[in-house]
């Protein structure tokens, strides 16, 4: 039993915070008042939406002092005395008071909370808002799309929300995904929403958790347990983001956990179990055509077939590595709950255990977590919260190629290009290692299963909130919390691997270790007073006022050690290594202070304003220009509340116009940016090392936050009493003072500078409907459909810059460019026309310059018409930039089944499938696509396929770019809900079982692995690159929900 | 209800607390992992660290490219040359493009070469600028700043030669204001007065070294470097002067008794090493891969080298019995693993060897091969010393011969036949060259001061570079460079 013994070691740790939290409630929970005897009359009492009795609530006859209250099951009884009817005043904190007119007995008197009183209220920056009364565009993640299982909750923001778009990275377990809010504003830095947890700004930088491993990149996110939230919103304009100033540009996602609620007392445990597979392998050659291939290889270099008619006629099917990689794999959630609260107070405590193996071997995702939120009204005046949480995750992932790296070699990629010459095991069921295609004797399925590549993350979130009621109207909040994140990575590729060791491999370097640490802490510190008054029923006035700093500072340290004299000991004890490599080591800190302001002003509801300001100083820019001011307005207007619109209601039941502008900013430049740095270094005098000191780059004290102007104006609509509700959105943002390198010219010893210079624009649009299809009593259908197009478009990079490539890996051309007038990240190069004929040769059509051509070869298309082709010929080629993104969620209710259908889908983006590109070079060692089947040769004058030859020029061509338009069967689910009668024969109050499907079915056109892979993940100029990631999985799952 | 009283005081006291004690946090930067330019430049420790870093110009890149002297340069002075073509495994369309003399402005290794050039320019600029206020011993001050001189004049000799007319900087920065930092080309006359004047300061440098100062610029390379550049230039009287020096003046520079000893990594800054670029295996250090070793990577024969040969006729230039054949090229190889010796075979092979440092174990992983580069070598003062003498005294005299036959005995070949004309000794002086220096960067130099169509007609021997032109005696201005900047000029054919 894992899940104890772990619990154990990592649970106890939160049990402690626990029980300092619980300790005030057992004081504080005990002061209800002794019943009045000699009962009469009986009732209870219940929350008007859930049903649910209220303990604590006091029933006074009105105009006597004798009061009572309701037990822990809500009921009361007592004498009256009085003569029937009479009435009695209900009252209950968070609940509106209630006079009820009693001529019986029992009665059941329901209280409806003072939320649902006001109308429905939504979370926003520093506060919640009357939704009635909301400006801004924000919106909800659909409940049904929360309780998908995903290892992290940013996967779950796809599809449900318009405008903001999401790509998962890449299937391994634990991975990144890619998030956007109505397209990307910067060019360089920091284009991900800013997140924030039950108030708390999580500085989110997936940099903390890549300290010295390999491979993909690890989400910082993943370790906040899914199962926790109760909602997301998502902040998207001007109006809503600015409170948020210089963090707030690229839209804000506030998450709040779940709470306990008053008068109950609940322990639920939900426990799922799936099963993954690979839901796509791409099709390879096999042995006898892999041989065929290799001989058309050497006669196009002159040179005498490697395999004769009867090895090519024997060979089979041979090897297939791509399959003896992957696995079926399994996935499972448990989570125990306990929640409850009485009139007080609120607790919420829970554990959960995530443990996602991967399809491939040796790859995988675990995360241990608690939670513990405290709410405590400790008297009228004063309530006080906390929230803590803690998780430990474990991520095995593939190792890989790193960002900049020469060399193709991606643990699976690896496996593509394996000869299936080569056997995968010996007769002894041991590795085969006797690859004659390979550079070193290793097997690249023993690489993946030896090598270790484990990143461990260990975070805790503590937040703690005293809010004080100086006067009625004026309440004083304030909060200090901590966020710290440690990660662990430890890599070892041992002495018989040919996995990535430094600069060679585990072979070469005899044993690699390499062990990193990062120690992130944040803190942040929030004071705010709001003045909220209602005048006369007519004017609502709420105003906010604050004054917060969040510190950061980040330590990370990397060792590593080569030439180990066995395995033994991997990366436990470097000492063992015969050779040290130079330890590297950072610490940085950022400070931010901010002043932030923000009136909401409505008139009977109808016509509302809001104006907010943020200052922000940032210890990360510039001296010149530490502090940048965040302003907005908003201005939304309630038609359905017009007299004149009265005779529409019946059929409009809510319209609601909305017009914002404001400014955000953007300071996501690393630490010391605008500093004249220095850099170490090395040269060898007379075979020492020494170290030398240069410049690395020239100081910027001007260097200042990038500034988004956001205009936003849209409507709500609703019909037929909400059955139909619609949201549309048309924005125009105009990003200035991008954060750019910008090219100084290279004489001066420096290739860039990063200044504020450029401009980039995001327009679009977007439409999100929820509608009420069929609503019976035993059947309903409901269905959200959100869309969404982002348009991109760089105006300007600055003085005398027209475009710019950014830095392609060593050895390779950049694939993309950055150039005005185009959006960012624009695939740029050849566009072809076939294979070249020897009519055409004959005909002198232009050919390639650097390279020789001969029939057979890529024909490509001069586009400039100056008859040769050159890198002048290269054009755009599209961009991986979706022109329309949406999902569709149609739930059905029948009778106690539910069955939930999400689509999701992207339309018009382009991917570079740098992994086909690669699968498409022949070389006479390396195994290649099935597409090759198609090659040109002299038996087959009519392929497709340029003909074989040893190593060619990969070129980004028009073949390589392609159409990454998707539609997917994201998820599936049908559950059923036990009635209470059989529930309570178990003591349950709810049980829920359910079946669910993921990825279930993807029509695409693209023929990679999945139109979603971004191998350079965050970088905003390379975006849809697919340089072999982790292929996408398809889950099928069971799973049990029971509430006691 | 006094409970409740008391910890609303404890609420507010932590307010205060904290709202007093962290919310005022500066925003300066104070950076703890970062050294500022203004904290440095101070003490005797920081000059050398300075002086360090230029150095390292010359072995790593910082983005983590080719190093200049490891393979960058060679791409534009061997790749370009009749020496070497693209191998097949150069997937990048610049580098096939240096191979087959089709390269444009736009070409990202002329870029780069261009780039990393100057990189070393403004290291040693702010290492001559900030080095003589600091307060340090004067005499170690005064040597810093001419290794600093010496190495800026390396570079600009290297500038120069490439891509002709250049700007000359000789400041770090003061502005990041673009349009200020554009300037214009410096001639060709400008930019060789500086350079002769950076290396005549440099011959006040030491003699030599001991310990662990071994392979720094010393006297003896700066003459050397001052005859190559007279010797560039045509001044064959000046030339002379400081072969002479080199030569006479006590600095016990010979040849190995093997040429095999030039390349390898125990006799590392022997007596034949006037100038080498230094490079090391395991120590650590990152970026400075000596990437000509990759010459050899794999026993799997399906495997190509990072360069090869142009074609046969290269290894055709060797008789049987030269020395410098087998040290030159290798076709197989030995594999200690198995046992048996490889057997390389294909269009390409023979393959070079120079660098390839068979000390490492296993013998596959030769990036980290300690092989050092030869900037410059005795043999090549021996070589430059007969060529001023040809040239001044109007044909070859026994001076000539005598260091021409050193250089041939070494290399157990037959002497020279004896009374050729100027021209017939000429030809004959740079065959040796191209035999002696191959992979070592002094062939595309060789072609192009010989002037005239001497490099173009070379270069049309090879098929594959039938498209050079007489553009191609110079390197094109980066692309980059001419879009940022219009005071700069592109080279004539570009």
């Amino acid at each position: 039993m894992e899940i104890y013994v772990h619990a154990k070691t990592y649970i106890y740790p939160f049990l402690r915070v626990l029980i300092f939290l619980i300790l005030p409630a057992a004081v504080f929970g005990q002061n209800t008042s002794a019943p009045l005897i000699n009962s009469h009359q009986e009732g209870i009492v219940i929350d008007s939406v859930t049903k649910q009795p209220i303990a604590g609530v006091t029933l006074q006859i009105k105009g006597v002092t004798h009061s009572v209250s309701t037990g822990s099951d809500g009921r009361f009884t007592f004498i009256t005395g009085q003569r029937l009817p009479y009435a009695l005043i209900v009252s209950y904190i968070g609940y509106k008071t209630k006079e009820v007119i009693v001529d019986g007995t029992p009665v059941t008197i329901k209280l409806s909370d003072i939320v649902s009183q006001l109308g429905e209220v939504v979370v926003v920056g520093y506060g919640t808002q009357r939704k009635s009364d909301l400006t801004g565009a924000v919106a909800s993640v659909p409940k049904t799309l929360l309780s998908q299982p995903a290892s992290s909750f940013d996967n779950l923001l796809q599809g449900g929300v318009s405008g903001v778009a999401v790509t998962q990275n890449s299937g391994q377990p634990g991975g990144t995904a890619n998030v956007r809010i109505r397209g990307g504003n910067s060019i360089s830095f920091g284009n991900a929403p800013l997140y924030v947890i039950d108030g708390f700004i999580i500085y989110n930088n997936n940099d903390y958790t890549n300290v010295g491993s390999n491979g993909t990149s690890v989400d910082a996110l993943s370790t906040i347990d899914p199962n926790d939230i109760e909602s997301i919103e998502v902040l998207k304009d001007a109006s809503a983001t600015a409170i948020y100033g210089s963090h707030g540009a690229n839209g804000v996602v506030i998450i709040t956990t779940k709470r306990g609620k008053k008068g109950t007392s609940n322990i639920s445990f939900s426990s799922y179990y799936g099963i993954q597979k690979v839901s796509k392998t791409l099709d390879l050659l096999n042995a006898t055509q892999w041989e065929q291939l290799v001989n058309d290889v050497n006669a196009s270099d002159g040179l005498a077939p490697t395999f004769s008619s009867t090895q090519i006629a024997s060979a089979g099917a041979g090897s297939n590595w791509q399959q003896a990689a992957l696995r079926t794999a399994p996935i499972l959630n448990d989570e125990l709950t306990i929640s409850g609260g009485d009139e007080k107070s609120r607790y919420l405590i829970s554990g959960d255990y995530f443990n996602q193996q991967g399809t491939i071997l040796n790859s995988g995702f675990k995360r241990y977590s608690a939670r513990v939120n405290y709410e405590k009204n400790i008297s009228e005046k004063l309530k006080v919260t906390a929230n803590a949480f803690g998780s430990q995750s474990i991520e095995n992932k593939l190792y890989g190629s790193t960002y900049n790296s020469i060399n193709f070699s991606n643990a699976f990629a690896n496996l593509l290009t394996t000869s299936p010459l080569a056997l995968i095991k010996n007769a002894d069921g041991s590795y085969n290692t006797a690859n004659p295609y390979l550079t070193t004797p290793t097997n690249p399925i023993q690489d993946i299963v030896a090598t270790t590549n484990q990143t461990t993350l260990d975070r805790f979130l503590g937040n703690f909130a005293a809010e004080y009621k100086i006067i009625p109207d004026l309440a004083l909040k304030v909060s200090a919390g901590a966020d710290i994140l440690n990660t662990s990575q430890d890599y070892y590729a041992p002495s018989y691997t040919g996995s990535p060791a430094g600069g060679s491999t585990g072979y070469a370097a005899s044993g690699y270790a390499s062990i990193g640490s990062g120690n992130e802490l944040s803190w942040l510190n929030e004071n705010t007073l709001t003045y909220d008054h209602n005048f006369n029923d007519k004017h609502f006035l709420t105003i906010l006022a604050g004054y917060t700093t969040q510190y950061t500072q980040f330590k990370s340290v990397v060792a590593s050690a080569q030439k180990f004299p066995n395995d033994l000991t991997t990366y436990n004890n470097l000492s063992y290594a015969g050779v040290p490599n130079l330890p590297t080591s950072t610490a940085s800190s950022q400070a931010l202070n901010s002043y932030l302001g923000r009136v909401n002003y409505s008139y009977l509801h109808k016509y509302n304003f809001t104006v907010s300001i943020r200052a922000d100083g940032s210890s990360k820019l510039g001296s010149n220009n530490k502090w940048g001011y965040f302003p907005s307005a908003g201005f939304s207007w309630n038609v359905d509340q017009e007299n004149f619109f009265k005779p529409l209601v019946n059929t409009i039941s809510a319209f609601k116009l909305r017009l914002t502008a404001g400014q955000t900013g953007n300071s996501e430049v690393p630490p010391y940016a605008s500093l004249s740095a220095l850099a170490p270094t090395n040269y060898y005098f007379g075979s020492k090392l020494v170290t030398g000191i240069a410049p690395l780059q020239l100081p910027n004290p001007d260097l200042k936050w990038e500034t988004t102007t956001q205009y936003d104006g849209g409507f709500d609509l609703g019909f037929f009493d909400g059955r139909i509700n619609l949201t549309f959105d048309a924005y125009y943002k105009k990003t200035t003072n991008l954060l750019l390198n910008v090219p100084l010219p290279l004489y001066t010893g420096y290739a860039s500078e990063l200044e504020n210079v450029g401009s980039v624009e995001n327009k679009g649009l977007e439409l999100g409907i929820n509608t009420e299809n069929v609503k019976m009593a035993r059947f309903k259908w409901k269905t959200n459909l959100q869309v969404a197009a982002n348009r991109n478009k760089v105006l300007s990079l600055g003085t005398g810059v027209t475009s710019y490539f950014p830095i392609a890996p060593i050895g390779q051309v950049s694939p993309v460019i950055v150039k005005v007038g185009l959006p960012v990240g624009t695939f740029w190069g050849y566009s072809t026309n076939g294979l070249l004929t020897a009519a055409d040769l004959t005909n002198g059509a232009p050919l390639l310059s650097g390279v020789p051509q001969k029939a057979g070869d890529t024909k490509y298309v001069d586009s400039n018409g100056d008859g040769k082709i050159t890198t002048a010929d290269k054009h755009n080629l599209g961009s991986a930039q979706p022109r329309f993104t949406g999902g569709i969620t149609n739930t059905f209710t029948f009778g106690q089944f539910d069955l939930s259908v999400f689509f999701q889908g992207s339309y018009g983006s382009k991917i570079f499938n740098l992994l086909q590109q690669t699968l498409e070079r022949p070389t006479t060692s390396l195994n290649v696509s099935a597409e090759l089947l198609n090659r040109y040769s002299a038996s087959n004058p009519n392929g497709t396929v340029a003909r074989p030859t040893n190593s060619p020029v990969p070129q980004v061509t028009d073949r390589y770019i392609e159409n990454g338009s998707y539609l997917k069967l994201k998820n599936a689910s049908l559950g059923y809900n036990f009635n209470s009668l059989v529930a309570s024969r178990i003591h349950a109050k709810q049980i829920r079982i359910y079946v669910s499907g993921q990825n279930l079915l993807a029509i695409t056109k693209y023929k990679g692995f999945d139109p979603e892979a971004n191998f350079y993940d965050n970088d905003n100029t390379k975006q849809g690159i697919d340089y072999g990631t982790y292929p996408p999985v398809r889950t099928f799952l069971a799973g049990v929900n029971v509430t006691f | 209800m006094k409970k409740i009283s008391n910890i609303k005081l404890i609420v507010f006291l932590t307010a205060v607390s904290l709202t007093g004690t962290y919310s005022c946090k500066k925003l300066d930067e104070n950076p703890s992992s970062v050294i500022v330019a203004s904290q440095f430049y101070k003490t005797a420790s920081d000059a050398n660290s300075a002086v360090n870093a230029v150095y390292s110009t010359l072995n790593s890149d910082p983005a983590g490219d080719f190093p200049l002297y490891g393979r960058q340069l060679n791409l534009l002075t061997e790749n370009a040359s009749d020496n070497q073509i693209y191998s097949p495994s150069n997937t990048n369309p610049d580098v096939r493009a240096l191979g087959t003399v089709s390269y444009i402005s736009s070409n990202s290794r002329v870029q780069k070469v261009w780039q990393q050039l100057y990189y070393g320019i403004n290291r040693a600029n702010i290492a001559i600028d900030n080095i003589p206020s600091i307060q340090m011993d004067t005499t170690w001050r005064a040597r810093l700043v001419r290794e600093s001189k010496f190495i800026r004049g390396l570079l600009y000799f290297n500038l120069v030669r490439l891509y002709g007319a250049v700007p000359l900087v000789l400041h770090n920065p003061t502005t990041i204001d673009p349009t200020a930092l554009l300037v214009g080309r410096t001639s060709t006359d400008s930019i060789y007065n500086q350079i002769i004047s950076d290396l005549k300061d440099a011959t006040s440098l030491p003699k030599s070294y001991s310990g662990t100062d071994v392979s720094r610029a010393t006297a003896g390379a700066a003459h050397a470097l001052l005859a190559k550049v007279y010797l560039t230039k045509q001044d064959w009287t000046n030339a002379l002067a400081q072969l002479n020096i080199v030569i006479g003046g006590g600095y016990g520079y010979a040849l190995f008794p093997n040429y095999y000893d030039a390349f390898q990594k125990a006799t590392k800054n022997g007596k034949e090493h006037i100038f080498s670029v230094q490079f090391e295996t395991n120590l650590g250090a990152v970026n400075s891969e000596q990437y000509l070793s990759l010459s050899f990577t794999s026993f799997n024969t399906q495997t190509w080298p990072i360069d090869v040969p142009a074609d046969s006729s290269l290894y055709k230039l060797f008789s049987a019995t030269d020395a410098r054949r087998a040290v030159t090229f290798y076709s197989s190889v030995y594999n200690a693993a198995t046992g048996q010796t490889v057997v390389f075979n294909n269009p390409y092979v023979p393959y070079f060897n120079k660098f390839v440092d068979y000390s490492l174990t296993p013998l596959t992983t030769q990036g980290q091969s300690g092989i050092n580069y030869p900037v410059l070598r005795y043999a090549d003062v021996l070589l430059m010393y007969a060529e001023a003498q040809n040239e001044l005294n109007g044909g070859p005299t026994t001076d000539a011969y005598a260091a021409i036959n050193q250089v041939r005995t070494r290399a157990n070949v037959p002497n020279l036949a004896a009374g050729l004309s100027q021209s017939d000794f000429r030809d004959s002086l740079f065959l040796e060259r191209r035999k002696e220096f191959i992979q070592e960067g002094h062939r595309w130099f060789d072609l192009v001061r010989r002037g005239g169509t001497v490099l173009v007609d070379a270069l049309h021997k090879i098929p594959a570079k039938s498209a050079a032109s007489s553009k191609n005696t110079l390197f094109p201005i980066p692309l980059v460079e001419i879009q940022l900047n219009p005071k700069l000029t592109q080279n004539p054919g570009y």
